[in-house]
C-alpha cells in the first residue's frame, strides 16, 4: 500500500547492512515508523538498494526527501549514501530502546556474530561484549546446521517445540558441532531432538557471552535469530528470565540508525 | 605538522631498512625475543639487538612445531626463523618467561641451532629475592660469555656501563615523548606513536636517542591545539597493527598513555648506574619491574598502574588489546577488569593475533566504544 509522503514532518532514513539480511526503516520525526523493508541478501549484494527502493516506493519519497540517512551493520562503510555510519551495536541498544521501553540488555544475535548489549534506564548503551572470532553461536551456525539436516531455518523454531528429547551438541566449534550433528544423524537420531539440542548450544554460548557483562531484566533479543522461537525459549532457560521479542526486533539496527539520523538532523540544525 | 614530519620519517623504517645497514656496517646482529632481554649486553658486546617480535602475516611452516591455537606472536617469530629471514642474525636469544617462550627456544634451537647460535636466556621466577638476582646473575655471565664468543672480543664492564646509560636515557626520551604526544595527539597519532616506541627495538639506540632528542624538542616548541576526539590508555602485549592503528585514528582516539609490554613496559623502569657491577645491575633490574604480566607478581599492580595512567591523563577509557592464547594476558584480565569496572573506569577488550587481515570486529567494537564514550 502507498502512503502519501507529508512533508511537514523530518524524514529520516536508517540502513541496517548485515552480513546476510538487508534492513531499512524510513521514520519521521525520530518517532514514527513510516515504512520498512527487509530482503535475505546482506553486504557486498544489491540487498539494501532493493529494500531502500521498496520503502521509498511505499511512502512516496525521494532521496532528496530525507534530513538524513545512517548506515549501520557490517556493510555500513560501503553504502555511499550515509551521512554517518554507527556501529551496529549502538544503532541496536537505540532500536531496541525504541521497541521495548525500558530494557536493560539486549542479545542480538546476527549472521555472523552475537552480541550482549547492557543499558542504563534511558537506553544509553553502557557496555557491550562480542562474540570470539568464531561462528558458534551465531546465525551462520544455524545456516551450517539447517544445510546438514536439510531442514529450513524458518521450521528450527516449530521443530524445536515438538521435540521429545535435546540432543547435546557442543557449543565450542561449528565446524566440530557439525560433524557432532552428523554422527547423530548417522546413527538415527531425531531431527527435532537434534535440532533443540543445536539451540540449546547457542544457548549456552550467548548466555555466557551474557553473563560477562551482566544479565540485567528486562532482557530483549534482537536480530535475525529471534524470530527463532526455539532459541529464545532456550536461552530464557539458560539465563532463567523472560526475553522480550518483537516482530521488529530484526529491524532494531535499522530503527536505531534512523532514529540517530533524526538526532544528526537535529545537531546540524543548530 | 611540517617541522615534525621529516623527523617522525627517521623513524619510519623496516627492521629489513635496518638490518641493510648494519650489515653496511659489518655489524653482527643478535635476535632477541621478548621480553625484557639483557640487551644492553649485545650492544656492549659491539653487536646490535634486534626485536623479533611483532611482525605480521601468514603462519605455516610453524605449524609443523605449534599447534594452532598458540600465541600467535611466538609463531611468527618460528616462521620467519624457518623461512630463513632471520639467517641474518648471527645469533637467537630467547626467554623463558611464559610457556609459549620455552618451547619456542627449544624449536629454535632444534631447526636452526646449528646455523644460528642459539642463546638461552633463564630467568628466576623469584626475581626480588636475592637468590633470584643471584641466579639471574649467574645466567647473565653466560650469556655474557656467549656473546663474546659470537662477536670475538671481551665485553668490558664500562662498556656494559655506558650501554646502560645509553638505553636509560633513551628510556627517559621515550616516557617524555609518550607526555608530548599525549599533548599533540593531531600530529602524534595512533600510528606515528606506535612507530616511534617499536622502532626502538631495532634500530641503533645511539641513534635512537639522537633521534628522539630532535622529535621532543620539535614537539616541546609546538603549540597544542584543543583536542576534541577521544583519550585512550591501551594496555596489552602489543598495538602496532597498523590497521588497528588506523582504526584508532578513524574513530578519533588518541592513545594518551600505554600499559603495553611492546611499548611503556620496556621502558618505565631503569636499570640501576655505577653500581659496580653492571651484570647484577642487569639482573636486579628484572626484580625491580612492577606490574607486568609476564613476570610473576604477587601483588598485581597492573591494575592499579592503569587506575593512575587514567586518572593522570584525564582518558575516556582504557582499550586493552588481547594478543589470542596468550595467557599471562589472560590471567589478568579477569582481575583488573572488575576492579575497572567498580571504579567506573570504561574497558573494551579486543582481541588480535599476528594473522589477522580483517579487523572489521575489532572496527565495530571500536567505534562502539567511541560512540559510548
Amino acid at each position: 500500500m502507498e502512503t502519501k509522503k507529508n512533508m511537514s514532518k523530518v524524514y529520516t532514513l536508517g540502513v541496517d547492512i548485515g552480513s546476510t539480511s538487508s534492513k531499512c526503516v524510513i521514520m519521521s520525526d525520530g518517532k514514527t515508523i513510516e515504512s520498512s523493508a527487509i530482503i535475505a541478501k546482506g553486504a557486498g549484494t544489491d540487498g539494501i538498494d532493493i529494500v531502500v527502493k521498496e520503502a521509498l516506493k511505499k511512502m512516496n519519497l525521494k532521496f532528496e526527501d530525507f534530513a538524513a540517512i545512517v548506515s549501520t551493520g557490517y556493510g555500513r562503510n560501503s553504502y555511499e549514501r550515509a551521512d554517518k555510519t554507527m556501529s551496529e551495536l549502538s544503532c541496536h541498544a537505540k532500536g531496541g530502546h525504541y521497541i521495548f521501553g525500558e530494557i536493560r540488555t539486549i542479545i542480538d544475535i546476527g549472521g555472523q556474530d552475537s552480541k550482549v548489549l547492557k543499558l542504563d534506564a534511558s537506553g544509553q548503551l553502557q557496555n557491550f561484549v562480542m562474540n570470539d572470532k568464531c561462528a558458534a553461536g551465531t546465525g551462520r551456525f544455524l545456516e551450517v546446521m539447517s544445510n546438514v539436516l536439510h531442514v529450513s531455518l524458518e521450521d528450527f523454531g516449530k521443530y524445536d517445540e515438538q521435540a521429545l528429547d535435546k540432543l547435546p551438541i557442543s557449543s565450542t566449534c561449528t565446524v566440530f558441532a557439525e560433524s557432532e550433528v552428523i554422527s547423530q544423524l548417522a546413527q538415527g537420531k531425531d531431527v527435532k531432538s537434534i535440532i533443540k539440542g543445536i539451540h540449546q548450544s547457542i544457548a549456552s554460548r550467548v548466555a555466557g557471552q551474557a553473563k560477562r557483562v551482566g544479565v540485567v531484566p528486562k532482557v530483549a533479543m534482537t536480530g535475525g535469530v529471534s524470530r527463532n522461537a526455539g532459541i529464545v525459549r532456550a536461552l530464557e532457560k539458560e539465563l532463567d528470565t523472560k526475553i522480550e521479542v518483537s516482530s521488529q526486533s530484526q529491524l532494531a539496527g535499522a530503527i536505531g540508525a534512523a532514529i540517530y539520523a533524526y538526532e544528526y538532523y537535529l545537531k546540524n540544525q543548530k | 605538522m611540517s617541522n615534525i614530519l621529516p623527523i617522525l620519517k627517521k623513524f619510519d623504517l623496516t627492521k629489513a631498512d635496518i638490518v641493510k645497514k648494519y650489515q653496511k656496517d659489518g655489524r653482527k646482529i643478535i635476535g632477541c625475543s621478548p621480553y625484557h632481554l639483557p640487551v644492553e649486553l649485545v650492544y656492549a658486546s659491539g653487536m646490535r639487538p634486534m626485536g623479533l617480535w611483532g611482525s605480521y602475516g601468514e603462519i605455516s611452516m610453524a605449524k609443523e612445531y605449534f599447534p594452532a591455537f598458540y600465541c600467535s606472536i611466538v609463531q611468527r617469530i618460528l616462521e620467519l626463523s624457518l623461512n630463513g629471514t632471520f639467517d641474518c642474525l648471527s645469533g637467537i636469544m630467547v626467554s623463558i618467561q611464559c610457556d609459549s617462550l620455552k618451547a619456542l627456544g627449544q624449536n629454535i634451537k632444534r631447526t636452526l641451532g646449528k646455523n644460528i647460535p642459539y642463546i638461552h636466556v633463564a630467568m628466576a621466577q623469584h626475581r626480588k629475592i636475592d637468590v633470584g638476582v643471584d641466579f639471574n646473575e649467574v645466567q647473565y655471565n653466560k650469556v655474557k660469555a656467549q656473546l663474546e664468543e659470537i662477536s670475538g672480543k671481551k665485553i668490558k664492564d664500562e662498556d656494559i656501563e655506558k650501554a646502560i646509560k645509553l638505553y636509560n636515557k633513551s628510556k627517559i626520551l621515550m616516557r617524555e615523548f609518550v607526555k608530548l604526544a599525549a599533548k599533540h595527539p593531531e600530529v602524534i597519532t595512533p600510528t606515528w606513536r606506535s612507530k616511534v616506541l617499536t622502532i626502538a627495538n631495532a634500530m641503533d639506540r645511539a641513534e635512537y636517542v639522537e633521534n628522539l632528542e630532535e622529535l621532543n624538542n620539535a614537539l616541546k616548541e609546538k603549540d597544542e591545539v584543543p583536542w576534541k576526539g577521544l583519550k585512550i590508555v591501551t594496555t596489552g602485549i602489543l598495538t602496532n597493527s597498523y590497521s588497528l592503528n588506523q582504526i584508532f585514528e578513524e574513530n578519533k582516539m588518541a592513545i594518551v598513555e600505554d600499559e603495553v609490554a611492546q611499548e611503556s613496559r620496556q621502558f618505565r623502569t631503569l636499570v640501576e648506574e655505577n653500581t659496580g657491577n653492571p651484570i647484577r645491575a642487569l639482573a636486579k633490574y628484572l626484580g625491580d619491574i612492577e606490574g607486568d604480566s609476564i613476570l610473576f607478581d604477587p601483588d598485581k599492580k597492573r591494575t592499579d598502574m592503569l587506575i593512575e595512567k587514567v586518572k593522570e591523563t584525564g582518558a575516556d577509557g582504557i582499550v586493552y588489546v588481547q594478543a589470542k592464547f596468550c595467557d599471562p594476558e589472560e590471567f589478568d584480565y579477569p582481575l583488573f577488569k572488575k576492579v575497572l569496572e567498580n571504579e567506573g573506569i570504561k574497558l573494551l577488550m579486543i582481541e588480535t593475533d599476528q594473522q589477522m587481515t580483517n579487523f572489521e570486529q575489532a572496527r565495530t567494537s571500536l567505534q562502539t566504544f567511541a560512540e559510548m564514550l
